[in-house]
C-alpha cells in the first residue's frame, strides 16, 4: 500500500487545522483517499485536495497563536519607535534623506507616468491587434530593384487600393479608409467657424475603431452622403444645449451636411485625431474620379484579416498586386507594405508621417534618466548612512552585549530605513500631485497621476518602496550590524577604509551621472537654440499668415484684397500661396529634361505660390528669375525649382537648368528660375527637391509682412478690412515664426523634460554632497580648531576640506565626458542640421558642475573655517 | 430550557451514529449513508454535523488507538447520549402522530 496523499495538500491541512480536530479530519481524509486510490489514483489526488479545501472553514481553522503574535508585534513596535526617534533626533540628515529620496521617487513616478501615456497610444481600441495599415512608397523606376528604405514609405496613398485589396486578397476581412484633414467653412445660424480637422471616413469607422458614439447610430451614421459625425466639443461649439442630431450645417456656403451622430472627443493618445467625420460617399460625390486613380495620394488605408497569421501571405503577394494595377507606370515604381496599427505611434517603419509620432529612443532616454535619479538618491542614502555609522557604533555594541544577534540588528536598521523610504514615498506622492499639472502644461501631454492611487498600482508602489528601502538600506544595515562589540566599546573604532573606498566610488558614480546629464542638457539646449536661430533661407519674422481655406470667393478677388492690405501703412508686402513654410506639402510626379537631355520623372514636393511670394519671403534666386506680373505666361507654362531639385535632375550649375522643358500636373513649359535652398520643413530633414508653381486657384493663405510697431493696431485694422471684403469668412491668423516652430514641439518637449529632470538629478546629488560634507566637517571640528590656532588661514582650511572632493570630481569628469559624447552624438544624428560638439560645451558643463559642487561644499567648509577655534576646542 | 433543533442531515447522521453504537466514526458514517441514500456524500459535511451535534450534546466522542492505517491518525468514535436519544424519540413521536393524522386518501 504505497498510496501517499498529495504532500502539499496535507501540509496545508496541517497548517490551518486546529490541533483537536486534525486527528479525525486527516485520518478520515487519508482513509477515503486510500480507498479511492485503488480505483483511480489521479481522481483520488484531486478528491483529496477538494476535501482539504472543503475543510478550510472557520470551524476548523487554528486561532492565531496570540502570544507569539504579540511578541512579534511588540518587536516591530519597538523597532518603529527606535527608528522614529533616530529620524527625529538627527533632523538635518533625515530631511536630506527624505527630501532626496522623495524628490527622486517623485521624478521617477512623473517620468513613468509620461512613458505610460506614450505607451498607451491606441490601446483603447478593442480591435487594436487585428487592425493593420498600408504603407506606400513611390520610387523612381531606376531604384526599382533596390530595397525600399524606411524614409521612402509614407502612410498616405491612393483610394482604389482598399477595394482592390478586398477583391484580390481573400485573407482581408474588411477595409477602412479616411482622407487627410479637409478644410471647411461651417455655418450654423449665426456661428461661422473655419474647421481644419474634418476627415472623410468610410462608414465602418465605428465598427473598426472603438470611439464611443454618444448620440446617433454608429452603424449607419456615415452611410449617406452629406452626413457628418461631430466630436463632442465641436457639437457643443455650434449647438450648445440644443440637440445636434438631425441639425444641418451649411458648408462652404453652398452645401448642407446633416449631423447624424455625436461621438466622444478623440482620445489624446490616438495616432490620428480629428474633429469630425464626414461620410466618404460625400467625397465620392465631389471627386468620383479620384476613387479610380492609383496616382492620387491622400488616403489612409486600414484593414483587418480573418486570421492574423495571414499577414505574411499578403506581404508575399504585395509586389504582384501593385504590378497588376500600376503596370502602365513607366517612371514610378509603386511598393506597398503593411504594419500592425499597434506599431503606428512608436514603432512605425514609415519615415514619412502626417502627424507627430512618438520616439521610442526618447522613452529609453527618459527611463534611464528616471533610473539615474533614483540611483543618485539611493547613493545619497547609502553614503549618508554609512558615513554616520560611527554614531551608531556604540549603540550596536551595547545591543550586542545585551544579547542582540546580527539578524535582529539588521532587521532593526532595515525597519528604520524602510520607514524613511515610506516617508519619502508620502512626500513623493504629494510632490507628484502638486507638480503633475505643471508638468502637463509644460510638455502639453496629459499626466494622469490618478492611476497611482488605484488599487492596481498602489500595492506595486508599496512593494517598490520596500525594495528601494532594501536597495538603499541593506548595505548600511549589514555594515552596522557587523560591528564587533569589544572593539566598538573600547573606543578604538574607526571608520573602515573599505567603507570609505566604497563611498568614494559611489560619489564618483553620482558625479559622473550628474555631469553627463549636464553635458546632455547643454547640448540639447544649444541644438534647439541653433534650430530656432538658423538662417532658414527665408525670413520668418514679422510674417502674419491669414488662412482662408481655398475659399472661391476669396480666390477670385485676391488682387483686390492684397491691394487693400497693402494700403495699410504698417504692411510692407503681401503674397498668397497654398502652403507656408512648416506646412505639409504634397508631392507630384514631375518630368523635367535632365542634364543628359532626357525627360526624367521624379517626385518632388510642390509649392503653389503667386508672383510676389518669393520676394515677400526674401528667398534668394540661384539662377533665373522669380515669377512676375510682367510675364503673363508664368501662370500657364513656367516652373521654378530649388537647388536640390536642380541637383536631382543632374545639373551641377543651376544656371544650366533655366529654359529646360517640364511637364507636371497638366502643365507644360520651361523652368524659369532656380531658388536657393530654403528650409521649408523642419531642420530634422535636409532640404528636399522642390518645385514652385504659379497657381491662382490653389491658393489658401495670405502671407502679410508687417512692421513690428503697433502690431495690435495693425491686426485690428486688417481684421476690419477683412470683414468688409470677405464678410462670410472668419479672420484666422497665425504668426509664421510661431507656427513654424511648432514643428519642434516634440524637440522642445524633449528638452524640457530632459532639462527639468537633469536639474532635479543635480539637485539631489548636491543634497547628498551637502550632507556628506556637513558630516565630515563636523567630524573634523577639533582638527580645524587646532589648525587655526596653529595659524592656518581660512583658504588653507577650505582647500584642505575640498581637495578630496575635487579629486573625485576630476575622475568623474574623465568618465562622464566620453559617455555623454557617445550618447549625444546619437541623439544629434536625428537632425539633418546639427551643432558641432565642440569642447566648449563640455568645458562649460564641467565648469558649471564643478561650480555647483564647490558652492555646495564650501557652504559647510567655510562655516567650519570661519568658526572661532575657542568654540570647538573649549569642550572635551 | 430550549431544546436544540435537529436538522434533517443531522438527524440522518445521528441515526447512523446510534445504529453503529460505539463504532461510528467519520468514514463509517459516510459509507453507510452513501449506501442507504444512494448518493455521494462529502465527509466534510459529516464532520460539520458531528461537531454541531456534539456541541448540542446529542453525541459524545472518544479517540481510538493509534494504528498504522490512516497515516497514523487516531479514529474519533461517536456514541449517542441519553439526551440525543430522547430528542430522537421526541422527533419520531411527533412525526408518527402527525403521519397517523393523515386521512386515508386514494391516489387512484
Amino acid at each position: 500500500m504505497n498510496a501517499q496523499p498529495p504532500k502539499q495538500a496535507l501540509k496545508f491541512l496541517r497548517w490551518f487545522c486546529r490541533e483537536d480536530f486534525i486527528d479525525e479530519i486527516e485520518g478520515d481524509l487519508v482513509e477515503i483517499f486510500e480507498m479511492h486510490y485503488q480505483e483511480n489514483p489521479k481522481k483520488a489526488v484531486r478528491g483529496f485536495w477538494w476535501q482539504v479545501l472543503l475543510h478550510f472553514r472557520p470551524d476548523y481553522i487554528k486561532s492565531f497563536n496570540f502570544i507569539q503574535f504579540l511578541i512579534y508585534q511588540n518587536m516591530l513596535h519597538i523597532n518603529f519607535k527606535i527608528a522614529w526617534r533616530h529620524i527625529t533626533k538627527k533632523k538635518l540628515y533625515s530631511i536630506i534623506n527624505i527630501t532626496g529620496l522623495g524628490v527622486g521617487i517623485a521624478s521617477c513616478l512623473l517620468i513613468l507616468l509620461y512613458i505610460q501615456f506614450e505607451l498607451s497610444y491606441d490601446q483603447y481600441h478593442t480591435k487594436l491587434n487585428d487592425i493593420y495599415r498600408v504603407l506606400h512608397a513611390y520610387k523612381p523606376i531606376e531604384k526599382k530593384n533596390m530595397e525600399t528604405q524606411p524614409e521612402e514609405f509614407q502612410v498616405w496613398g491612393n483610394a482604389p487600393i482598399a477595394e482592390a485589396m478586398s477583391r484580390d486578397f481573400p485573407e482581408v476581412k474588411s477595409t477602412f479608409q479616411f482622407t487627410s484633414p479637409a478644410n471647411f467653412l461651417f455655418q450654423y445660424e449665426e456661428k461661422i467657424f473655419q474647421e481644419d480637422n474634418m476627415i472623410f471616413a468610410d462608414s465602418n469607422a465605428f465598427d473598426m475603431f472603438s470611439w464611443k458614439m454618444l448620440q446617433g447610430d454608429p452603424l449607419t451614421a456615415l452611410d449617406e452622403p452629406y452626413n457628418i459625425v461631430l466630436t463632442e466639443d465641436i457639437a457643443n461649439k455650434y449647438f450648445g444645449n440644443e440637440d445636434p442630431l438631425g441639425k444641418t450645417i451649411i458648408v462652404d456656403e453652398k452645401e448642407t451636411y446633416t449631423v447624424t451622430g455625436v461621438m466622444e472627443n478623440v482620445p489624446a493618445n490616438s495616432h490620428f485625431t480629428f474633429d469630425g467625420l464626414v461620410s466618404m460617399s460625400t467625397f465620392r460625390k465631389y471627386r468620383p474620379s479620384i476613387f479610380e486613380n492609383w496616382g492620387y495620394v491622400d488616403f489612409y488605408t486600414y484593414f483587418t484579416l480573418h486570421d492574423k497569421s495571414q499577414l505574411a501571405n499578403l506581404e508575399a503577394k504585395a509586389d504582384e498586386f501593385t504590378q497588376k494595377y500600376t503596370s502602365n507606370w513607366d517612371q514610378t515604381h509603386y511598393v506597398i507594405s503593411f504594419e500592425p496599427m499597434s506599431d503606428a505611434y512608436l514603432h512605425s517603419k514609415a519615415g514619412r508621417q502626417p502627424g507627430e509620432t512618438g520616439s521610442l529612443s526618447n522613452l529609453y532616454i527618459f527611463a534611464s534618466i528616471a533610473l539615474f535619479i533614483l540611483l543618485i538618491a539611493c547613493i545619497n542614502f547609502i553614503n549618508l548612512s554609512t558615513s554616520r555609522s560611527l554614531e551608531r557604533a556604540k549603540e550596536v555594541g551595547i545591543r550586542k552585549v545585551a544579547g542582540a544577534i546580527k539578524s535582529t540588528l539588521t532587521v532593526q536598521f532595515l525597519t528604520e530605513y524602510i520607514l524613511l523610504t515610506f516617508l519619502s514615498l508620502i512626500l513623493a506622492l504629494i510632490l507628484v500631485v502638486a507638480f503633475a499639472p505643471i508638468l502637463q502644461d509644460l510638455i502639453g501631454k496629459p499626466i494622469n497621476y490618478q492611476i497611482l492611487f488605484s488599487w492596481k498600482i498602489m500595492p506595486v508602489l508599496l512593494i517598490a518602496t520596500i525594495l528601494i528601502g532594501l536597495l538603499a538600506g541593506s548595505y548600511p544595515a549589514w555594515l552596522l550590524s557587523k560591528f564587533k562589540p569589544a572593539t566598538v566599546l573600547k573606543g578604538i573604532f574607526r571608520n573602515s577604509n573599505k567603507g570609505i573606498a566604497l563611498r568614494k566610488v559611489l560619489v564618483v558614480f553620482q558625479f559622473s551621472l550628474s555631469i553627463a546629464l549636464m553635458i546632455g542638457t547643454s547640448i540639447v539646449l544649444s541644438q534647439l537654440e541653433f534650430l530656432q536661430n538658423k538662417d532658414l533661407g527665408f525670413d520668418k519674422e514679422q510674417m502674419l499668415i491669414l488662412d482662408f481655406g481655398w475659399d472661391n470667393k476669396v480666390q477670385q478677388q485676391i488682387e483686390a484684397i492684397e491691394q487693400s492690405f497693402l494700403a495699410h501703412p504698417n504692411v510692407t508686402a503681401v503674397s498668397a500661396s497654398r502652403a507656408v513654410p512648416g506646412d505639409f506639402l504634397p508631392n507630384a510626379g514631375t518630368f523635367i529634361e535632365n542634364a543628359q537631355g532626357e525627360m526624367m520623372m521624379y517626385n518632388p514636393t510642390i509649392y503653389e505660390i503667386d508672383q510676389t511670394f518669393i520676394q515677400n519671403y526674401n528667398i534668394e534666386m540661384a539662377a533665373g528669375r522669380p515669377f512676375s506680373i510682367d510675364f503673363p505666361s508664368d501662370s500657364i507654362s513656367s516652373l521654378i525649382v530649388n537647388e536640390a531639385a536642380a541637383k536631382l535632375w543632374g545639373y551641377e550649375d543651376p544656371k544650366e537648368m533655366i529654359g529646360k522643358p517640364f511637364d507636371q500636373w497638366g502643365k507644360k513649359g520651361t523652368v524659369v528660375g532656380v531658388v536657393k535652398d530654403f528650409n521649408y520643413q523642419s531642420l530634422h530633414r535636409e532640404v528636399e527637391p522642390l518645385t514652385l508653381r504659379f497657381e491662382h486657384y490653389s491658393l489658401r493663405k495670405f502671407s502679410i509682412r508687417v512692421k513690428p510697431q503697433e502690431i495690435r493696431k495693425t491686426l485690428a485694422d486688417l481684421e476690419k478690412t477683412w470683414k468688409e471684403l470677405v464678410p462670410h469668412r472668419p479672420f484666422v491668423y497665425t504668426f509664421l515664426d510661431d507656427s513654424f516652430n511648432k514643428q519642434y514641439q516634440a524637440d522642445n518637449r524633449f528638452s524640457k523634460i530632459f532639462g527639468i529632470f537633469t536639474s532635479i538629478a543635480i539637485f539631489i546629488a548636491c543634497l547628498g554632497l551637502f550632507g556628506l560634507t556637513a558630516y565630515t566637517t563636523s567630524q573634523r571640528t577639533k582638527e580645524i580648531g587646532i589648525r587655526k590656532v596653529l595659524g592656518a588661514s581660512v583658504l588653507n582650511i577650505v582647500t584642505l576640506l575640498s581637495t578630496g572632493f575635487i579629486k573625485l570630481f576630476l575622475i568623474s569628469l574623465i568618465i562622464a565626458i566620453p559617455a555623454a559624447w557617445y550618447f549625444m552624438a546619437k541623439w544629434l544624428d536625428t537632425f539633418a542640421y546639427q551643432i558641432g560638439m565642440n569642447l566648449f560645451v563640455f568645458a562649460f558643463a564641467g565648469f558649471m558642475a564643478l561650480a555647483i559642487a564647490l558652492i555646495t561644499i564650501s557652504w559647510q567648509s567655510l562655516k567650519a573655517a570661519i568658526a572661532n577655534p575657542i568654540d570647538s576646542l573649549k569642550s572635551e | 430550557m430550549k431544546i436544540p433543533t435537529l436538522g434533517e442531515f443531522e438527524e440522518l447522521v445521528l441515526l447512523t451514529v446510534a445504529a453503529q453504537h460505539d463504532q461510528a466514526y467519520g468514514v463509517s458514517i459516510m459509507e453507510s449513508l452513501e449506501k442507504k441514500l444512494q448518493k455521494k456524500i462529502n465527509v466534510s459535511a459529516i464532520h460539520v454535523a458531528l461537531k454541531r451535534m456534539e456541541e448540542k450534546g446529542f453525541i459524545q466522542s472518544r479517540y481510538g488507538g493509534i494504528t498504522n492505517d490512516r497515516g497514523g491518525r487516531r479514529k474519533k468514535f461517536y456514541v449517542i447520549t441519553a439526551f440525543g436519544k430522547q430528542v430522537l424519540d421526541n422527533q419520531y413521536a411527533l412525526r408518527t402522530s402527525m403521519y397517523l393524522s393523515i386521512p386515508k386518501i386514494s391516489f387512484g
